[in-house]
């Protein structure tokens, strides 16, 4: 056990199986570390390990739990406890990690993945033509499994902005030194050709806040599917889902499974309990999130029937702050489609003052709305 | 051959150049120094992130190189440029004399901005390059840093690849307002820096501001560690304490009473909503700070 290497090795192991992917590299710098600087004490052994092998500060908690199992043997445990008890606890208590989350259910996929394979082209054709119109939440499981299919083909919101950065242009608006430089060395030192660059282009962030509730969930999973399309065909999307608290779905949407996807909803909804806490849950995306930088300069979509659970006052506040804090806010609430509606949910009427949309967003062809809507009409 | 560090000794010395440091961040720099690895330190504003590279320039008697980082931050302005005035007098002062054109890359050419002028310092002077606020900077500067963090060396089309001969000091720091690309923290140490537990906030303020008196420096710890247990936008820094114990001892006072805490607010906290909440429940919160001290 001696063996800086081999020390660094297994706790990279253990830190791997507590979910916490140090890897190799850091084990690599984790044995330097302990070959140069050997540590004295429980403290110094705590210290270098942390320095070396911890990720990010939200790693914390499991890599604790990884660091007591394994230098828990080697050094006198209560030291350790007390060491790990005194040490800066995470800064807040941020949302479930992939790795905290419930294995997923391996129960058998819905019926809807054989009606995708529909035997007749014509099938397939009027299957589609009313999916496109229904509510998503009368669809059956075969039309939902080609309603979520054909998302797939519901244009990408992309609304881009000029960025810092240049490239060279045939027609830029600014002179570039460098490039008419090296393009006068080929012709003798004469200045001929004037190259120039122009200001490339960047997207926005997008961020999807979506309420995961019961009646809102139809919606939530095809709105979900919508910002997974998103989040694979361009960079700088974020999705959050919310009942009762805030989940950050972002590391799971582009890569998870369906299987893994619904567990981590389902965690959200678990404490679930009549209504949703809209005010609490923007409260800790703006002060967690938004504030941080998350929605600055980018618009944010919030899927919600407004139905609040506490006091509509603070979903009022956290609307204008969240104003403030984002270029455009989109509401999209599937009551909307019904001609009579009004916005009498105490929730809605808080947030209405600050939205810049306000769409209904519940069948395929208003989704395209809910595109435009993200992208504004300055462009 | 890197050598190593004593970690108690750095922090001794940290301190007689004015930053108290504790165990973990000791530690971190310490090994940083020893491995000439880069270290990435992460936390909120103002609890003395850039601080702590400048106090590590001071130790080690090294030139601070700062490198502020934002949006499209490019090549030109962090690693190098080219004197292109320059270059072109030269081309046309080769024509006049009917001399051979001279080497248009040579050294007299090339401006040397903050991460190149790191990697030619020499050994008795040597530099701590901080790279302050990287999350502000974009993903493709990022992917430019792997290259640096990893050899100490930059590669200029004309030129070459250009090493450190002594490797510098790289401190980087982030407020943590994105996540940082996995790649480029794997080739750097990482600290957190937390807020300071009551005594070592007094302590530092003790350090800083010699003149404030240890019942105010402490009545002011203990307020700040309050207001940071309160749902607040904008929980105030080190920076901030540090800041509002100035105003205090400007304003004349002894100890912090509701009048001057009323009055110094905007000193500590930046959002009206945060002064509203901490004005609301004034009378709690002066209490608090006091009674302890009296006990």
């Amino acid at each position: 056990m001696n063996d800086p290497a081999v020390v660094a090795a297994g706790f990279d192991a253990a830190l791997r199986a507590r979910g916490v992917s140090a890897g190799t590299r850091r084990a690599g710098t984790f044995a330097e570390t302990l070959r140069l600087l050997p540590p004295r004490d429980a403290e110094g052994w705590y210290w270098r390990a942390r320095t070396a092998m911890l990720p990010s500060i939200d790693d914390l908690d499991a890599f604790h739990a990884a660091y007591l199992e394994f230098f828990g043997a080697i050094d006198d445990a209560d030291a350790l406890h007390r060491l790990v008890r005194t040490v800066n606890p995470p800064p807040r208590p941020q949302a479930p990690k992939r790795a905290s989350l419930p294995p997923p259910p391996s129960e058998r996929r819905a019926a809807g993945e054989d009606a995708e394979r529909a035997p007749t082209q014509w099938i397939a054709a009027s299957l589609e033509e009313r999916v496109r119109d229904a509510a998503f939440e009368d669809l059956d499981d075969a039309e939902r499994a080609a309603m979520l299919r054909l998302i797939g083909r519901v244009r990408i919101a992309a609304d881009a902005r000029p960025s810092r950065r240049r490239r060279v242009h045939p027609h830029g608006d600014r002179f570039d030194f460098r490039a008419t430089l090296r393009g006068a060395a080929r012709t003798a030192g004469e200045l001929v050709r004037r190259r120039a660059t122009r200001r490339r282009t960047r997207l926005r962030p997008l961020v999807f806040l979506l309420d995961v509730s019961g009646s809102m969930a139809p919606f939530a999973r095809a709105l979900l599917q919508y910002a997974r399309v998103n989040a694979i065909a361009r960079p700088r999307v974020r999705t959050f889902a919310f009942a009762t608290r805030l989940t950050d779905l972002t590391p799971l949407l582009r890569r998870a499974g369906d299987d893994r996807l619904m567990a981590a909803i389902a965690e959200t909804v678990h404490d679930y309990g009549g209504g949703t806490r809209i005010g609490a849950a923007l409260h800790a995306f703006n002060d967690h999130h938004a504030q941080r930088g998350a929605a600055r300069g980018g618009t944010v979509v919030i899927l919600s029937d407004g139905w609040e659970r506490d006091d509509p006052a603070l979903v009022a506040v956290e609307m204008q702050r969240l104003r403030r804090l984002a270029r455009r806010v989109v509401w999209v609430n599937p009551h909307k489609r019904h001609p009579a509606y009004e916005p009498l949910a105490r929730g809605m009427a808080a947030a209405l003052p600050y939205l810049d949309a306000f769409v209904s967003g519940h069948n395929l062809r208003t989704l395209e709305a809910v595109a435009d809507a993200i992208e504004g009409d300055r462009r | 051959m890197p050598h190593p560090v004593d970690v108690e000794d750095l922090r001794q010395r940290l301190l007689q150049a004015g930053y108290l440091a504790d165990g973990g961040l000791a530690t971190a720099l310490a090994c940083a120094v020893s491995l000439q690895r880069a270290i990435l330190l992460e936390g909120d504003a103002g609890v003395g992130k850039t601080d702590a590279a400048r106090a590590t320039a001071a130790v080690f008697g090294a030139q601070l190189l700062r490198l502020q980082c934002y949006e499209g931050l490019d090549l030109a302005s962090a690693a190098y440029d080219w004197n292109y005035g320059k270059q072109l007098l030269a081309i046309r002062a080769a024509e006049a004399t009917r001399e051979r054109t001279p080497d248009l890359y040579a050294d007299e050419f090339l401006i040397k901005r903050p991460l190149l002028a790191a990697l030619g310092a020499p050994r008795e002077r040597g530099v701590v390059l901080l790279i302050d606020e990287i999350d502000r900077a974009d993903d493709e500067f990022e992917a430019f840093l792997l290259e640096f963090l990893a050899d100490f060396a930059i590669s200029i089309p004309e030129r070459g690849t250009i090493a450190a001969a002594h490797p510098p000091i790289v401190i980087l720091t982030s407020n943590r307002t994105r996540d940082l690309h996995d790649a480029l923290k794997r080739r750097c140490f990482y600290h957190w820096i937390g807020h300071p537990s009551v005594e070592r906030e007094i302590a530092i303020l003790r350090l800083h501001l010699p003149d404030v008196s240890a019942a105010l420096a402490a009545d002011v710890a203990r307020a700040a560690a309050t207001l940071r247990q309160r749902d607040l936008r904008k929980p105030p820094g080190i920076a901030e304490s540090l800041d509002w114990a100035q105003t205090l001892a400007l304003l004349g006072a002894e100890r912090l009473d509701l009048d001057v805490f009323g009055r110094s607010l905007g000193a500590v906290l930046k959002y009206p909503e945060d002064i509203a909440t901490a004005a609301a429940s004034a009378e709690g919160i002066v209490r608090a700070a006091r009674a302890e001290g009296a006990a």
